[in-house]
């Protein structure tokens, strides 16, 4: 080969080379998209911004859950720089091994991290990446700290809101948030590891109102993490929405006081505007301060002795508790007799304690007068007439078609089956039907005089509070309810549909004159069972109840409302094993909350003194 | 007043024009790449492309003075030139080592690198030596000495250590092919040695470059892409492995080549281009198979080493590693880039690709300009290349030819190694992208060479040797 054609062998190389090269970028570049994808991962990072809950008002407007900007104390140990660990540790209040220590529990608390191609375990803990050293500051706190905090290169405060509760009321309506755990992550895409999600209460059941929209932001990153500039000028990015406001129609001022005149107490209130069916106000006693239950910090260290509490201070009881409504329950029966035409308001059955006990009053020659001294062969008597209603001969098969047409009845009022209020944890209570004692006695094998109990509301019948208090809403209304709720509105979208229609009883409204009128003489009249509610300017209309039960003493149970012409409150109080009847501890709770509600004011502060001195042991 | 006119007559403009726009690319580069918010100012001399202004100025000043001095200059002092870059070599070893190695002389950014300049002086021996030789009638000792000339700054070149020059000194071999020195004398001596044989010439010795250089390279190619696959839009399920990769594209190019040579050569020889093609490509093939099936083969210790040499893996507990980087910020570039400024991955800044302003400066390169850009790259590249071949066939002088391709090769090798490094296509060793990449040394020493040349090139008509 003659040398001098040499050159073209390089010059093919070169040329090769060039095309090689040019074929190759061509395929990474423009072909293959893995490349781009490498470059997203190592140098653009999708920051998603979470935003402010939605806060909640009261009916009168005010902030009951609102956020407030917490801070953490960062650190990035790549940046630290002659760092004085007492100086520091002075700062914070803390002692320098503390310091000290709290550094050795970031490093180790990440863990590590294994390979798995060659099993060799490094430590998670990165060096440039920054870690809380400190959680959840207030700002008060953060304030005292951060002037100084120059002096200390490496660390940096952070904000981030969290819930903050101003009345420190209302913990078992509101709910609580706690840490997504995996399981909700996979579930729903919004949720990433440390975000919040509502447990409980409302937080929970409008979650997907309350969260908001998360923003996102594109940005690059440097190899240290830091952020550089956002991606595309901010071409991708969306900004977060704050969650929508919820308005209540509870008033805060009366939930505080229910809860204040609990205190010492196990029991609840429920408080129901009849027209709208908007709950007032729900008092669970016990109950807790919703500020404890902020930050992981907090729900770490107070959820699980609050869990374990035998007095059960997370127990919603106004809506899960079920209990035995006793003789509240007397009403209902009464509007079913009426409505069945088994009994007229004149209908006057002797006090003869022989079938059913009683405490000692004149008969009652008329239904009103009967319910005045809740008198219980008279209750027993309508009860039996309108199970035994005489349809079939034998006893057993009368009394089937007659229990199940008055379990069809009290389904109507919202009894035996959960309200479809907003929030979760309800309870159904238990109106038993035909079925439920063929299970427990046999086809065939009852009769009334087998079940007499539901007449005056002991035995197999268990309410919930809320029910109780919707009864009086019920008799409010004179026939109808609206679905106790607590969201009036959305935002500004009004409350679910749900809660602007009337669920019809099947109790005509001409039967409820008579039962309104007996309810105001146990009030008013002499020989009442519900005296010590009376008010001096507020006609009230009630009912007591005395609730056996086999744990220890008496329930002391009071369901009314107010006023009687115009009723702007229903109201059902129950106070677990006081020491006395429903019209001793119930009635003047209720008439208290009655009078703060439409007063504003409460004046029977003798009344007021006397129920908040009450402790029942437990 | 006459000798001038035709220096000026005489000159290259075409070649200088490259040079500049080169310059032009690379400080704009420089520029996007190790931006500061605070120091926007191209002239603020406390940050890099302040400072690569400065080795711009400081080049061009060197390249006058260079182009003044008489070419005869070049010739008669080769050897102290060669002499004096051996020594700053002895010296730079016993410099404190930065950055694991002792390649700078000098203090901080005023540093210079003689390992750059001793390229210079190599090269001017070589033509020298190379020009003084009967090539036709050469014997070991010539072979051994023009073999000698580039291995003592090789060896201590090692020594510093910088794998990245090292490698560039073997772009002389190509130098010496082209000159017909070759290794058949050495392989001659050992053919012969065999009674009864009795060898003239032997093909494997005088082509023992190109031949090494394939074999190379296709290694290298088919190492690095022993681990890649592409999965193809009608098959998507089954990924086609780095290995037939490799080997469909030498078809291809097989096939391209047949049909380039068949146009090129005349009737009676297609037979032989075909015979010589298909040979050519059951060779490589085959060759690249066996690097493939025997890699695959060792020990995992042993693929751990090569890996590592290769830059596979930076450290073997790091999952991540520099060309990894730079090749994502080189595929995130897409067909026209992100724009001037807008690298995310490679910039200084981000720090995601080390060093993206000077040895993988080709990153935010093609980072900004995508598909495109590169691709002007590498043109304007082989445009150089070739041009530095074309002015090398034209001298009279044989030591301005010798002179002349070792520029080129120089370039080339540059060129190959410092891109393939960001696509994949080259081991992880550190050298400078010629024009483009921030750095007094390689920058003034690549702009001396060329005006060497230039100077070499617009006398070419008064030697006649």
């Amino acid at each position: 080969m003659n040398v001098d054609a040499r050159k073209y062998v390089l010059i093919a190389f070169v040329i090769l080379v060039g095309i090689i090269y040019s074929f190759r970028l061509f395929y990474m570049q423009v072909v293959d998209d893995s490349w781009a994808l490498r470059a997203q991962q190592i140098a653009e990072k999708r920051r998603e911004i979470t935003p402010p809950r939605g806060v909640i008002y009261d009916r009168d407007g005010k902030k009951i859950v609102t956020n407030k900007t917490y801070y953490n104390l960062m650190v990035v140990e790549s940046n630290m720089k002659d760092f004085d660990t007492v100086a520091f540790a002075k700062l914070i209040g803390w002692t320098p091994a503390q310091v000290t220590n709290r550094f050795k529990e970031i490093r180790e608390g990440e863990g590590v991290y294994k390979n798995k191609r060659t099993g060799k375990t490094t430590p998670n803990y990165q060096k440039f990446k920054p870690y809380p050293f400190l959680k959840e500051l207030t700002l008060e706190e953060v304030m005292h700290i951060a002037p100084r905090l120059e002096e200390f290169s490496g660390f940096y405060e952070d904000a981030t809101s969290m819930r903050s509760y101003p009345f420190a009321n209302a913990a078992n309506i509101v709910g609580y948030l706690s840490e997504v755990n995996q399981e909700e992550i996979d579930k729903d895409k919004f949720y990433r590891p440390g975000n919040n999600i509502g447990r409980a209460g409302l937080e929970r059941y409008y979650e997907k109102e309350l969260r908001g929209r998360k923003g996102i932001k594109y940005i690059v990153t440097s190899a240290l993490n830091n952020a550089i500039e956002p991606y595309a000028g901010g071409k991708f990015d969306t900004t977060a929405l704050q969650g929508d406001a919820l308005h209540l129609g509870v008033d805060i001022e009366l939930q505080a006081y229910g809860e204040k005149l609990l205190k010492n107490k196990r029991g609840c209130i429920v408080a129901i505007e009849p027209e709208t069916g908007e709950i007032l106000a729900l008092v669970s006693s016990p109950t807790y301060d919703p500020n404890l239950l902020i930050g992981k910090r907090n729900v770490s260290k107070y959820y699980g002795l609050m869990a374990k509490d035998e007095s059960k201070p997370l127990f919603p009881r106004p809506l899960a508790a079920e209990y035995p409504p006793g003789s509240t329950f007397k009403l209902i029966n009464s509007l079913i007799g009426l409505q069945e035409g088994v009994i007229t308001k004149n209908s006057g059955f002797a006090c003869d304690k022989s079938v059913v006990g009683c405490h000692n009053h004149a008969s009652a020659g008329n239904l009103a007068d009967a319910i005045k001294h809740s008198c219980n062969p008279y209750f027993y008597a309508v009860t039996r007439r309108i199970i035994q209603q005489k349809e079939k001969k034998k006893l057993t098969e009368d009394a089937e078609i007659g229990l199940n047409l008055w379990a069809k009845y009290m389904h109507s009022f919202g009894l035996g089956k959960k309200l479809e209020t907003d929030i979760t944890g309800i309870r159904p209570g238990l109106i038993p039907d035909a079925l439920y004692y063929d299970k427990w006695y046999g086809h065939y094998n009852w009769a009334f005089s087998t079940i007499r109990s539901i007449s005056i509301g002991q035995g197999e019948v268990m309410l919930t509070p809320l029910q109780i208090a919707n009864i009086g809403a019920i008799i409010a209304n004179k026939g109808w309810y609206i679905t106790p709720h607590f969201v009036k509105s959305i935002g500004k979208n009004g409350p679910l549909e749900r809660f602007t229609k009337k669920n019809s009883t099947m109790v005509d409204t001409k039967h409820f004159e008579i039962i309104i009128e007996g309810m105001r003489r146990v009030v008013y009249e002499s020989g009442g069972t519900g005296k010590r509610a009376l008010l001096k300017d507020i006609v009230i209309c009630g009912k007591t109840g005395t609730v056996q039960n086999p744990h220890g003493e008496d329930h002391s149970v009071f369901l009314a409302f107010a006023p009687m012409d115009k009723p702007k409150i229903a109201i059902a109080v129950f106070i677990e094993n006081a020491k006395g009847g429903g019209g001793l501890w119930a009635a003047p709770t209720a008439s208290l909350m009655i009078e703060k509600y439409i007063n504003g004011k409460v004046t029977e502060t003798e009344r007021e003194e006397t129920i908040l001195n009450a402790k029942f042991s437990y | 007043m006459r000798q001038g006119q035709t220096l000026l007559a005489n000159f290259d403009w075409i070649l200088f024009g490259i040079y500049l726009v080169f310059l032009a690319m690379g400080l704009a580069t420089v520029y996007s790449t190790a931006y500061n918010e605070d120091h926007p100012n191209i002239y603020d001399f406390s940050q890099k492309y302040g400072k690569q202004l400065i080795w711009i100025s400081i080049s061009l000043f060197l390249g006058l003075i260079v182009f003044l001095i008489e070419s005869d200059v070049y010739r008669k002092f080769c050897i102290p030139i060669y002499l004096f870059t051996l020594i700053l070599l002895v010296i730079v070893l016993f410099m404190p080592a930065v950055n694991g190695a002792r390649a700078w002389l000098g203090i901080g950014s005023l540093g210079i690198q003689p390992a750059e300049f001793s390229k210079i002086g190599a090269a001017l021996l070589l033509a020298h030596f190379i020009s003084n030789v009967n090539v036709k009638q050469q014997t070991i000792n010539t072979v051994l000495t023009a073999n000698a000339i580039i291995l003592v700054p090789m060896v201590l070149i090692l020594l510093q250590p910088d794998a990245g020059t090292f490698v560039v000194f073997t772009s002389f071999l190509f130098v010496m092919y082209r000159e017909g020195i070759t290794y058949d004398p050495l392989v001659l001596r050992l053919v012969n040695a065999i009674p009864g044989v009795r060898f003239k010439h032997t093909w494997v010795g005088s082509h023992f470059i190109p031949i090494l250089f394939i074999i190379v390279f296709l290694s290298l190619i088919t190492l690095l892409m022993s681990n890649e696959s592409i999965t193809f839009q009608i098959a998507p399920d089954t990924p086609v492995n780095g290995i037939w990769i490799i080997i469909l594209s030498l078809a291809i190019f097989a096939v391209l080549g047949y049909f380039v040579l068949r146009f090129l050569s005349a009737k009676r020889d297609r037979n032989r281009v075909l015979i010589i093609i298909l040979i050519g490509f059951l060779l490589t093939a085959g060759w690249s198979t066996i690097v493939n099936f025997g890699f695959k083969g060792l020990a995992d210790h042993q693929k751990d080493r090569i890996e590592l040499f290769l830059g596979l893996k930076e450290d073997p507990d790091g999952e991540d590693y520099n060309r990894n980087r730079a090749m994502a910020a080189v595929g995130s570039g897409g067909m026209l880039g992100k724009g001037y400024q807008n690298a995310s991955v490679s910039s200084v800044e981000s720090n995601h690709v080390p060093e993206s302003e000077t040895d993988f400066i080709f990153c935010p390169f093609a980072e900004e300009w995508g598909f495109i850009g590169s691709l002007a790259l590498i043109f304007l590249y082989l445009f150089l290349l070739i041009r530095i071949i074309i002015i090398a066939e034209r001298q009279r002088a044989t030591f301005n030819r010798v002179y002349a391709y070792a520029v080129a090769m120089i370039f080339f090798y540059h060129f190959a190694i410092n891109i393939g490094m960001n696509i994949g296509f080259a081991p992880v060793i550190g050298i400078p992208l010629p024009f483009f990449s921030y750095g007094g040394s390689s920058l003034m020493s690549f702009s001396i060479m060329l005006f060497i040349l230039l100077k070499l090139d617009s006398q070419r008509r008064d030697i006649l040797q």
